[in-house]
């Protein structure tokens, strides 16, 4: 469908504007400053909405394309598209954010302007990631993601904010570092006439690399991703920003950002190099198991809340790499669904945690108990996250999974049956999670001095639409199944030669 | 007049920029010492008028240049006796060098220990440093190059010490000259060794002499040791590994101001000159811009791409443990130098190109992050990281145009360092050079950890107890951030014409 | 030429020799800062003798004339006017000397090499009279470079003058 109208580039730049706004506006009202942050990142979201309902399954080509000339010199192009791997990503990007500023609306009281471009510009370097259909301006993005999140944590987190925020920097610096040489030796090995950065040009033009090169580069854009993922044993930044950072940021780092690794695998790691994805397929799905086996193992031995949802991060990450390194259409299928999945129901747990930690000032899971009786409607909404998170028939948790142990299966029965090991897991640390907070006995000093109150109404209107389509996704898959045959097939196809 | 005579009144003309500039400092020193009452910083804006008039000359300069036929051998012309060129090189790097020598000034205005009775010597010495950055970058022969170099050293020996009265201005100037003698000692050696074997000062003539030469007279040996000998001098003003040991000490007791002017001016022209000589002496055009070293036993390449590593890995490392702001400035600036190097050891014009775009980009950053030394100085009463902490809260604009700076100075995009640095690479790459590219990327990532310190101590650390209330920031400052940030800022989004510009600018080392 | 004479010739210029580097010596190592002062005289003598050997009759008065009459002279005036000359111990100082004498000897060991096995592009014949033509080329070809020796000197003694300015005026 092409249309004159260039609406990715809307959606990717008007949250970047209204970051921009709100930088300059002059007047301090705090208020004011909210609704704003929640106007543009609302508007987004509602401008990204037609983006589902015109998109056409049955191609695999870029939709919605907006290409420019940027620097004709070098062949570098402002162009933006969508297809059916980036479509629901860049989705959950613009729905998800709303709600991420929604939920800091009592906690942050520091410098507000400051915090929600922050939020507003990591909005645009994200969407930017997943519509960027040149590699320059996809490094760009993803680099320009780097900044606000950095901010987000190192201003706005918690105790050792510093601490996090520059580790977090730094490691995913490096690969990205390491990715740009990359990105440079591609051009290079073009030869004059076919040098781009152009991903569908590439993928056509870098048929035929040798198998040594392919790995090298494999290797160099495959770290800057694992680093992301994180793919064992590149996590250990992901529990320190996890448990740093203030809501929102924990919200969008779980829902969107861990995203940002596995797309660039299947984005560009996958098809630019198919001879090495076939030849690193065991040892990453290896880690992949490693990841999952050892994310639940670290999940179970939490008493940090936010700290015990950062490892199961791990370990559902684990899922989407397995998925996606089975190197078959349910396999690929079932983890872009599982990054959906995921995106939504960390996302609604961090919520969730948040809103409770805005009442306790504790994220010790010592410190709770009876939550079912004290607030039984929050109770009600983390039973359907939790159930969600373990992969729960009727909720979407469980079309990923089984999607990706299909796959799994059919690649290799081995590591896809350690992997289902980790589902057990998931079931005992996040049912032991949700026991010892809902049930038991409450402690005896807190509800004395401070009766918790129950979901106010701004909080329910944040957690409403999360799991209703916690619901819709589990419900009828096929709505959003289908967008992504097209495209992954001709990924698969890429694959087969 | 005899025809030499003649020829000589001939070049004057196309000599105006310079000329313009000696002009300006008889101007200042009459005037100086006339008992006329001055206003504060009149000679500075002075000497602003003088810069400009001779960037309009310049500019006049580069459009001839460029109506003469592009890349044509017309557009290189050499003057007085073949000593100077004056091709787009040079006119591209005299433009960044009143632009140097502008932003000095404007540094100036408001930096409060700057002596207001020394202001007339200030401008002079100042000039005069233009002046020889000026030479030395259109220098044609090793005597010129020299002469441009000590035009440019001498002044800023005693601009390093400006500061009469405090120590560690004294410690700078005294630790600046005994290096710089020592360098410019070991350079005149060597240059007096290459003499020996070519006949002649004449950069073309060197070649022609070592392309005329059998094996039997050109020594491997007694090349090498004068080509290390003369980089001695010149790896001196770049403050390269390992002739940077004067560069912490002098760029933290030198005036900020001086010592902005020092990180960039003198680089970019060490650059100038090495770029001139290693190719134009050293080296044989292979057609396509690509470049051969003259002597297959003085792989000069390989010399310099180890000094260019080990100046970035040094200067990177040692940049992580300082706590004061201009040190740490300092290491950066020898990192700096490193990845610049890369630029030369390419071996073809893309390199060229790169490092001359890189220059331009670098000059923003640089003088940027030192204003806002100045900055703080004048309103903080500190130099160091420390005295940064919660300060992004309480002058935000600064800060962030500070942040900017330093961001682009790591290299991350949408900022005018990233193409700088998109560049440097991908000259490295395209040569095949990938141990050079990885360590240089990894150097990169060094570099933000004490970059990002910085931004820490302004956004990330709690404001001192009592200094809460946000600070009135003079416009002076406002405006001059936004000046030198958004050039860096526009760069990194539209770079298309100043590749253009450093394009045809490179284009005299093959188009 | 004869034999004698050639002898003459030849050990002139190794006394020469042994003047210009071992009152050098003298300068670089003595702990007096006076003694290194006045050797430094002998050193642009023997300079200047070199100078003679090479049949470069302008340099040889150069030398004498400015070197030796102008710049030593002052020198010497700075040494002896300088406060606390008596305090003698604390100028000169040498230390890491044997890091020094290695660098130093590894470095002369290459120059050595370097001057002897280097085929030099040498001009033969005599020079002849040298004072017009370089005054001609002053002049003419190397008349930028001379104006540009000027503006150093300017610089120079503006710098110096700046430093070096007793009381800061109003």
């Amino acid at each position: 469908m092409p249309t004159t109208f260039p609406i990715l580039t809307l959606i990717t730049f008007l949250p970047a504007v209204g970051g921009l706004l709100l930088l300059l506006r002059r007047d301090e009202g705090d208020s004011e400053t909210r609704t704003l942050a929640f106007l543009f990142s609302g508007v987004t979201f509602l401008a990204s909405l037609p983006l589902f309902f015109g998109f056409r399954n049955d191609t695999a080509a870029l939709q919605f394309v907006d290409v420019r000339p940027w620097i004709p010199a070098l062949n570098i192009q402002y162009k933006v598209g969508v297809d059916g791997i980036s479509l629901l990503l860049v989705l959950l990007t613009t729905f998800l954010m709303p709600l991420a500023v929604l939920c800091g609306w009592k906690a942050v009281e520091r410098h507000l302007k400051a915090y929600y471009a922050c939020l507003l510009f990591l909005e645009t370097g994200m969407i930017g990631v997943f519509v960027s259909m040149d590699l320059i301006l996809f490094y760009v993005f993803w680099e320009v993601m780097l900044i606000p999140m950095y901010f987000l944590i190192g201003v706005w987190g918690g105790p050792r904010r510093v601490y996090a925020a520059v580790k977090f920097f730094i490691y995913t610096m490096t690969g990205s570092l390491l990715m740009f040489a990359a990105i440079l030796y591609l051009y290079i090995y073009l030869g004059t006439p076919d040098r781009t950065f152009d991903v569908e040009l590439l993928v056509m033009r870098l048929r035929g690399l040798p198998f040594g090169a392919q790995m090298v580069l494999f290797l160099a854009f495959g770290l800057a991703f694992a680093i992301k993922v994180p793919v064992f044993p590149f996590h250990t930044w992901l529990p320190d920003a996890h448990v740093e950072a203030p809501t929102a940021g924990s919200v969008v780092l779980a829902g969107v950002l861990l995203k940002m690794g596995t797309y660039g695998f299947l984005r560009f790691c996958l098809p630019f190099f198919p001879d090495a994805s076939h030849a690193v397929m065991p040892l990453v799905s290896i880690l992949a198991v490693v990841g999952i086996l050892y994310g639940g193992l670290m999940a179970l031995a939490q008493e940090d809340i936010k700290k015990l949802i950062a490892y199961s991060s791990v370990s559902h990450l684990g899922y989407v790499m397995l998925g996606i390194f089975a190197l078959n259409l349910r396999g690929i299928e079932g983890g872009l669904y599982q990054m959906l999945n995921h995106g939504l129901s960390t996302g609604a747990l961090f919520l969730l945690i948040g809103m409770i930690y805005e009442r306790t000032h504790t994220r010790d899971v010592k410190a709770y108990g009876g939550l079912a009786k004290a607030v039984p409607l929050y109770a009600v909404a983390l039973m359907i996250v939790t159930l969600s998170s373990i992969g729960l028939p009727g909720l979407n948790g469980f079309v990923g999974e089984f999607l990706i142990l299909l796959g799994a299966f059919e690649a290799n029965w081995l590591y896809a049956t350690l992997g289902a090991l980790g589902l057990v897991l998931g079931a005992v640390y996040m049912l032991g999670l949700y026991q010892r907070m809902a049930f038991g006995p409450q402690p005896a000093r807190a509800a004395a001095e401070h009766p918790l109150e129950d979901l106010t109404t701004r909080e329910l209107c944040i957690l409403a639409p999360i799991l209703t389509l916690l619901f819709v996704l589990g419900l009828c898959p096929n709505v959003f199944l289908r967008t992504m045959d097209a495209s992954v097939n001709l990924l698969l196809a890429h694959l087969a030669v | 007049m005899s025809p030499t005579a003649l020829a000589l009144v001939q070049d004057l003309r196309l000599f105006l920029p310079e000329v313009i500039l000696v002009l300006t400092t008889l101007l200042v020193i009459v005037l100086d010492v006339t008992p006329v009452r001055k206003s504060h910083r009149a000679l500075l804006y002075l000497t602003f008028c003088g810069l400009l008039l001779s960037g309009i000359y310049l500019l006049r300069h580069y459009v001839d240049l460029r109506e003469s036929g592009g890349r044509a051998s017309s557009s290189n012309v050499l003057l007085f006796g073949n000593s100077i060129a004056l091709d787009p090189f040079a006119v591209y790097f005299k433009g960044l060098f009143l632009l140097v020598g502008l932003l000095t000034g404007v540094l100036s205005i408001r930096y409060k220990k700057l002596n207001p009775a020394g202001e007339g010597e200030y401008c002079v010495l100042l000039l005069c440093s233009t002046l020889g950055l000026f030479l030395m970058v259109g220098s044609r022969t090793l005597l010129m190059a020299y002469l441009g170099l000590e035009l440019v050293s001498i002044p800023s020996f005693v601009l390093a010490g400006f500061q009469r009265d405090s120590r560690l201005s004294n410690e700078a100037a005294l630790k600046y000259t005994i290096y710089g003698a020592i360098a410019s000692g070991i350079m005149l050696y060597g240059m007096s060794l290459l003499f020996g074997l070519a006949g002649s000062l004449d950069f073309a003539a060197i070649r022609h002499a070592l392309e005329g030469q059998t094996e039997l007279r050109a020594s491997p040996l007694l090349l090498s040791v004068s080509m290390l000998m003369i980089l001695a001098g010149f790896g001196y003003k770049i403050a390269c590994v390992p002739f940077h040991m004067w560069c912490p000490d002098v760029y933290e007791g030198a005036p900020t101001p001086i010592t902005a002017f020092l990180s960039v001016g003198p680089k970019a022209a060490g650059f100038g000159v090495i770029l001139r000589f290693f190719y134009q002496s050293l080296s044989t055009h292979s057609g396509g811009g690509d470049w051969t070293p003259i002597v297959d036993q003085l792989q000069w390449p390989i010399v310099l791409s180890v000094l260019s590593v080990a100046t970035m890995t040094v200067g990177n490392l040692a940049a992580v443990a300082q706590t004061s702001l201009k040190r740490l400035m300092a290491y950066s600036s020898i990192a700096h130098a490193g990845y610049l190097l890369m630029g030369v050891v390419v071996l073809s014009k893309d390199g060229i190109f790169a490092i001359l775009f890189y220059l331009a980009v670098y000059v923003f950053m640089n003088f940027g992050a030192f204003l806002f030394v100045v900055f703080l100085h004048d309103l903080v009463g500190s130099e160091d990281i420390e005295g940064c902490r919660g300060l992004g809260w309480r002058a935000p604009f600064p800060c962030i145009a500070m942040a900017i700076c330093l961001f682009s100075l790591t290299g991350l995009p949408p900022l005018g360092g990233f193409i700088g640095k998109f560049y440097l690479f991908l000259g490295v790459i395209g040569r095949e050079l990938y141990w050079l590219a990885i360590l240089g990327v990894l150097n990169s990532v060094v570099s933000l950890v004490y970059y990002a310190r910085v931004v820490k101590a302004m956004f990330l650390e709690n404001i001192p107890r009592g200094e809460a209330e946000p600070l009135p920031v003079p416009f002076f400052y406002s405006a001059a951030f936004a000046v030198l940030v958004a050039p860096i800022l526009l760069l990194g989004v539209y770079w298309a014409p100043l590749v253009k510009l450093a394009r045809y600018s490179s284009s005299i080392f093959g188009a | 030429m004869t034999t004698l004479t050639s002898a003459l010739y030849h050990a002139a210029f190794y006394a020469d020799m042994v003047l210009t580097v071992g009152s050098a010596c003298v300068v670089a190592f003595s702990k007096n800062i006076v003694r290194s002062a006045f050797s430094l005289l002998l050193t642009f003598v023997g300079v200047a003798g070199l100078y003679g050997f090479l049949e470069a009759d302008f340099l040889v008065a150069t030398q004498l004339l400015i070197y030796v009459g102008g710049i030593l002279v002052l020198l010497l005036f700075a040494v002896m006017l300088t406060h606390r000359i008596s305090n003698i111990k604390a100028s000169n100082e040498t230390s890491f000397s044997a890091l020094a004498a290695l660098a130093a000897t590894g470095i002369f060991l290459v120059l050595v090499e370097v001057g002897t096995k280097t085929h030099w592009d040498v001009k033969g014949g005599p020079l002849g009279e040298s004072t017009r033509p370089i005054g001609l080329l002053l002049m003419g070809d190397y008349l930028l470079p001379f104006e540009v020796a000027a503006m150093i000197l300017l610089a120079a003694l503006i710098g110096a003058a700046y430093l070096a300015r007793n009381a800061i005026r109003k």
